[in-house]
């Protein structure tokens, strides 16, 4: 028995344990992906589904920019990169992280909740790595392919320092929307009525990957430091295409997600003290 | 209990409206019962409606050379935010979920008990949908009204008139929206993964309808081709005659196209269902 043991006792030290829960993952992913390989078509079909989103979504954006030269004084191959990047995050976040958007239902409603909490593992890192959406792959192709299509147009030079900062700013970005959906799924500890707000959080996800400065003081505001979806696309894509006045806020954007998670895992272990199951 | 004779054959018409008006009125309860769930869906649409107006806006603004009576693709600044706050508040009312209630039942073998019962199931799915759509215009619709209409001081229609027809114009939309559904769900007897298709389609309705930019704002040759399309008809159609950007023959020949696909693509369902059903060999459930 020198492969996965059965306890994560209290005799192992703390890099012992992570090491093991390490392990744990790379079992839950390899078992995911087993039941996925079954589906191949399925793959397939989910990246036409996203070729037609993102195909919609150009279209829209080429129609709006036959009208005018620049959007608020954003270029078209600009928009289109922070469009693109924006997939990237949110790819990470679909593929990794989806199942934290239904926790309300499929942990708590359905009592799945229990079965997690009776394994010696970490549970929000079982809730997260439990499941993953195979379509995220297919927004981070595209969307890398959209962005790189952007910055040949717009004949930027990236140095090797800022692939460095593309690095960190792609992973922090991701971490903002989990931190975000974590923070929500907390709160239906509280709220054992399923509150539904996780849809028209989702649904600004879509206004996000515009420029901000098209919305009001007030809506800008609010995505920056109330819900902070500018942090997913918006300010970490400056760091490319905007002018030096925004650009400096892009480098805030792991402090951001850093910060927004702690705060969405404090809530969720105080709501994991306070749970008690369905029993159904 | 003569008016309840189970064999369609033997039914008196009254019998037979009244047999399909349960099954609105049920489904109409069934969604009075989930109620609560659609108090998020009001904050969503409002969502989209912001900020697709600002994004309009934005555009507006964006043409420096003729700020004041600046119009684009044929629209008014306020007739574009107009256009945005009906065109979502008509979406509210005639959304359904047909394509995949009917393919999820086709997939788990549940369509079998359907097909032995002594109804048409596509008229069944029409006055359930009607239901769910009587529903949605007390509980949903008239909500997300009553928020965005002074939120963005939405003014009526250049005629009283228009209100009329716009709400026949929706009508039309809706039943276009139901056949289309149909026919979507009804693909699920021949192809195995139909998820990728509904989820293809629910992307891709909202831009041919007209919902996210009218097609007023594209080259000629899209809009003679949204015009030969059954989606235009949803949206595009009933806003523009809201708008009065359809007034006279146009608008009568609008809503006699409208009504054309919607009575077009009613067969067109009939016609599949019944190469469908005579062809399916169901999963035993």
């Amino acid at each position: 028995m020198n492969g996965i043991q059965l306890a994560a006792g209290p005799q192992r030290t703390r890099w012992q344990r992570a090491g093991w829960q390490l392990q744990i993952i790379v079992a839950y992913f390899a078992q995911f992906l087993k039941t996925r390989l079954v589906y191949r078509v399925d793959f397939l079909v989910d990246l036409a589904a996203n070729l037609v989103a993102v195909g919609v979504q150009l279209a829209t954006l080429t129609v709006l920019f036959d009208k005018v030269t620049a959007l608020k004084g954003w270029s078209f191959e600009q928009v289109l990169f922070i469009y693109g990047f924006s997939l990237l995050p949110l790819g990470l976040f679909n593929l990794i992280s989806i199942n934290i958007y239904s926790f309300a239902e499929h942990y708590i409603a359905d009592g799945n909740l229990d079965r997690v909490l009776l394994r010696p593992v970490n549970p929000l890192a079982q809730v997260l790595f439990e499941s993953f959406n195979v379509s995220g792959l297919n927004e981070i192709m595209l969307g890398a392919g959209i962005m790189g299509y952007a910055a040949v147009a717009l004949e930027l030079r990236p140095g090797p320092w800022d692939i460095a900062v593309f690095a960190v700013l792609v992973p922090s970005a991701a971490l903002v929307y989990t931190a975000v959906f974590l923070g929500l799924a907390a709160v239906s500890f509280w709220f054992e009525d399923r509150l539904g707000l996780a849809p028209p959080i989702y649904n600004v996800i879509r206004f996000a990957r515009y420029p901000l400065t098209i919305y009001g003081r007030g809506v800008q505001a609010f995505l920056t430091f109330v819900l902070p979806f500018a942090w997913v696309a918006y300010l970490p894509a400056t760091w490319f295409v905007g002018g030096p006045d925004v650009r400096r806020w892009a480098m805030c954007t792991p402090l951001v997600g850093v910060l927004v998670m702690a705060l969405a895992y404090t809530v969720w272990r105080a709501g994991l003290r306070r749970y008690t199951s369905t029993g159904s | 209990m003569s008016e309840l004779v189970l064999a369609p054959w033997r039914r008196a018409p009254g019998a037979s409206l009244r047999l399909y008006l349960g099954f609105a009125r049920l489904a109409f309860l069934k969604y009075l019962a989930y109620r609560l769930r659609y108090y998020t869906g009001v904050v969503s649409y409002t969502i989209f409606v912001t900020g697709n107006a600002y994004l309009f806006r934005a555009l507006f603004a964006s043409r420096p050379e003729t700020a004041g009576g600046v119009e684009i693709g044929g629209f008014t600044l306020p007739e574009m935010i107009t256009y945005i706050a009906v065109s979502w508040i008509g979406r509210s009312f005639m959304f359904n979920n047909i394509d995949r209630t009917l393919a999820h039942q086709i997939q788990q073998g549940e369509i079998a008990m359907q097909l032995i019962k002594p109804f048409h199931v596509q008229t069944v799915t029409m006055f359930e949908a009607a239901g769910e759509a009587g529903f949605r215009l007390l509980l949903f619709t008239l909500p997300i009204m009553i928020v965005v209409v002074p939120l963005f001081d939405i003014g009526g229609p250049p005629r009283a008139a228009l209100y009329g027809w716009t709400l026949l114009s929706f009508l039309l939309g809706m039943v276009i929206n139901c056949q289309l559904n149909f026919l979507v769900g009804c693909l699920a007897f021949y192809l195995k993964n139909i998820d990728g298709v509904i989820r293809a389609k629910a992307i891709t309705l909202d831009f041919l309808a007209g919902v996210l930019v009218p097609f007023s704002f594209f080259p000629g040759w899209v809009q003679t081709l949204a015009a030969w399309l059954p989606f235009q008809g949803l949206s595009y159609v009933p806003v523009m005659i809201y708008l009065g950007k359809r007034a006279g023959p146009d608008l009568a020949s609008a809503l006699l196209v409208q009504a054309a696909w919607a009575i077009g693509l009613f067969l067109a369902g009939r016609l599949l269902w019944a190469r469908a059903v005579r062809s399916v060999t169901l999963q035993g459930g």
